[in-house]
């Protein structure tokens, strides 16, 4: 139990500055999500933390204290790897007990140890086989049984479930999850995949380019995006971007997008002609007869629940979700409405967010 | 049917120049060897070389001087081979940590040069570098107050520079051999075993020694086979000598052919020489891979 704190982080390979200034407290029992694109510098934060690359500024503490220069073994932490990392000549048993073993643990506390991470994990049928006998699901769960054993403060995941095919990986995800809730150890999560940041963590830190972006519970990350790189990558399908202008319609503000009128958010402050990019969720469009706006249907992709269609307003695409499977002709002119409150507005030059 | 035999003939000039060179170089030498070995055959009397069986062979088996020859050849084999693998995986494991840069690649270049000199060359370097009045080690040990030694001139001495080279030249080889195979261990499983304890013994011990095994195994395959038949650069340094101290097996092979002219008996030596290698070699691989297959 802890918690960890990154302050003033900046990392260097060689003469090429990858990370500047990362300020983050992820709290005691915490599930924390670092998510963003590969090359943002997530996974050197998480190596810098689990002391397999060093800190070139900054300090990172673990429950209180300072762990630069500190052996990894010597950090109290476990980390679960993308390719899980198992010893191909050890059994999944010698595998899971190869970290209390060098500890010198007594064999029957091993033994212990080992059948209840087993058990835990339904891992206990397979305790006897070698790693390239197990399915990929298999040995990420021997991997968290690894890093389980230990009784670390702080789990540390590397993009784990990467390698695995869509079903399973929504099934580990609740698995990690499920693990978590039980244990209640601080958890930092890696991850490029927003899905498993929304669904996994308590608290996401979204980062880019060495940066973070924004830090937040899944809810307010995906309700009010700090800038337009968090409300383009939280998100899917990804939100519409619509670039135009603030107008005055007799005294009432709109928004200038080609031939349409969008509906404002009521308590925006607005100066006509300020150049605006508009966002708005395809999940977040109505298609409806009584909308005021029109579009032609270019193209639908059906994916079983629901639909998105792509609608064509003066040559540009605008995606909107609909649930179920809609009778709409390609060509077909739809009426579709905007409710305000669902609407994120960015400044163009900055990119944040106004509100 | 022309395009068919077009084809063949394609084949024919690809394969044709490598599998020729081979049963001259290689294959004929060898048969002819068989064949002596069944011979008298002294290249004194050419005239009369009667098929004589077996005889070679028994009087190769039961002769003490060949016994003694392979012994001496086994001793060299089991103090230097134990040494390099040693050496060679400590090179290997200082080598393989992060962060060397342009010291790693200087250091791959320079243990090539070991290697990539010739062995006879070697065996010269040697005779100069330990000759007793004008050699460089001598001068050496001088300098720390150790009277001259008589390096080449004592049978004990002299045996013992032959492994002293041995080792020079071929732990470079082994620390590039495992150093490739340490490679192989993947990042990720390395740094796994980091983060559970920093005893580098049990690192190399249960992680990175399962990877190595097929490179162990090339290790011990082709040096004892190189050792089997080291021949030239013990000939150029010592010549087999004081006395038959350092005669390895090759060189008694070479002696009883060339200088006692017997070819009859040195084929039945070497063709001995070759089962035993070929046994050996098929033991390491059964002995080591039945380990990694494991």
């Amino acid at each position: 139990m802890a918690t960890v704190e990154y302050e003033g982080i900046g990392k260097k390979f060689g003469v090429e500055t990858v990370m500047t200034d990362i300020n983050l407290t992820v709290g005691d029992q915490r599930f924390v999500v670092l998510l963003g694109p590969s090359g943002c510098g997530k996974t050197t934060l998480l190596r810098m933390t689990a002391g397999l690359e060093t800190i070139t500024s900054g300090e990172i503490r673990i429950g209180g204290k300072r762990m630069n220069g500190v052996h990894p073994r010597d950090r109290d932490i476990a980390m679960v790897f993308q390719n899980y990392a198992l010893y191909p000549t050890m059994k999944v048993f010698d595998n899971i007990a190869f970290t209390l073993q060098v500890k010198k643990f007594p064999r029957d506390e091993v033994e212990r140890k080992v059948r209840w991470a087993a058990d835990l994990l339904d891992l206990t049928p397979y305790l006897h086989r070698f790693p390239k006998a197990l399915s990929g699901g298999q040995r990420q769960r021997v991997a968290m049984g690894r890093a389980l054993v230990r009784d670390p403060k702080v789990f540390l995941f590397d993009e784990p479930l990467s390698n695995l095919d869509a079903k399973l990986r929504g099934q580990m995800r609740y698995e990690i999850r499920r693990i978590h809730d039980r244990l209640d150890t601080t958890t930092i999560y890696v991850t490029h995949d927003q899905v498993e940041a929304m669904t996994m963590a308590d608290e996401i830190v979204v980062m880019r380019d060495g940066r973070i972006e924004q830090i937040g519970p899944p809810d307010a990350v995906y309700d009010t995006p700090a800038n337009l790189f968090v409300a383009d990558f939280i998100g899917a399908p990804p939100m519409n971007f619509l670039d135009g202008k603030v107008e005055d319609d007799g005294g009432q503000p709109v928004f200038r997008f080609k031939s349409l009128a969008l509906p404002l958010p009521n308590d925006v402050r607005w100066d006509a002609d300020r150049p605006l990019i508009y966002g708005i969720r395809p999940v977040d469009i109505e298609v409806d007869p009584g909308g005021a706006l029109r579009g032609k249907m270019v193209m639908s992709e059906n994916t079983g629940p629901e639909t998105m269609i792509h609608l064509e307003v003066d040559d540009e695409d605008i995606r909107a979700v609909i649930a179920g499977r809609p009778h709409i002709a390609r060509g077909e002119t739809v009426a579709f409405g905007i409710n305000p409150a669902k609407v994120h507005l960015f400044d163009p030059d900055s990119g944040q967010r106004i509100t | 049917m022309l395009r068919y035999q077009n084809r063949r003939l394609t084949i024919f000039w690809f394969l044709g120049p490598a599998v020729i060179s081979l049963l001259l170089v290689g294959i004929a030498p060898l048969v002819f060897a068989v064949y002596t070995s069944f011979h008298r055959y002294q290249l004194t009397n050419l005239r009369s070389t009667p098929f004589v069986g077996f005889k070679n062979y028994l009087f190769v088996l039961t002769d003490g001087v060949f016994w003694e020859a392979m012994g001496r050849t086994f001793t060299l084999l089991l103090m230097s081979l134990p040494i390099q693998i040693a050496l060679g995986m400590g090179i290997a494991l200082l080598l393989h940590k992060p962060g060397l840069g342009y010291l790693r690649t200087l250091t791959r270049l320079g243990l090539v040069i070991p290697m990539a000199t010739t062995y006879a060359v070697v065996g010269l370097l040697g005779q100069v570098m330990f000759n007793i009045k004008y050699g460089v080690i001598n001068q050496l040990i001088g300098f720390l107050g150790v009277s001259p030694i008589n390096w080449l001139g004592d049978s004990t001495n002299a045996f013992a520079a032959v492994v002293f080279w041995d080792i020079w030249q071929w732990t470079p080889f082994c620390a590039l051999v495992l150093l490739a195979g340490l490679t192989t261990v993947p990042g990720e499983v390395e740094e796994a075993a980091k983060l559970e304890t920093k005893n580098w013994w049990k690192v190399l011990r249960h992680v990175q020694l399962p990877f190595l095994i097929p490179g162990l195994t090339a290790l011990f395959i082709l040096r004892t086979a190189d050792t089997l038949k080291l021949f030239d650069m013990v000939f150029t340094m010592t010549r087999g000598g004081p006395g038959s101290a350092t005669e390895l097996i090759s060189l008694l092979i070479q002696r009883v052919g060339f200088r006692a002219f017997d070819q009859g008996l040195a084929s039945a030596q070497a063709i001995i020489l070759l089962i035993l290698t070929i046994v050996l070699s098929m033991l390491y691989i059964r002995f080591f891979y039945k380990e990694v297959a494991q």
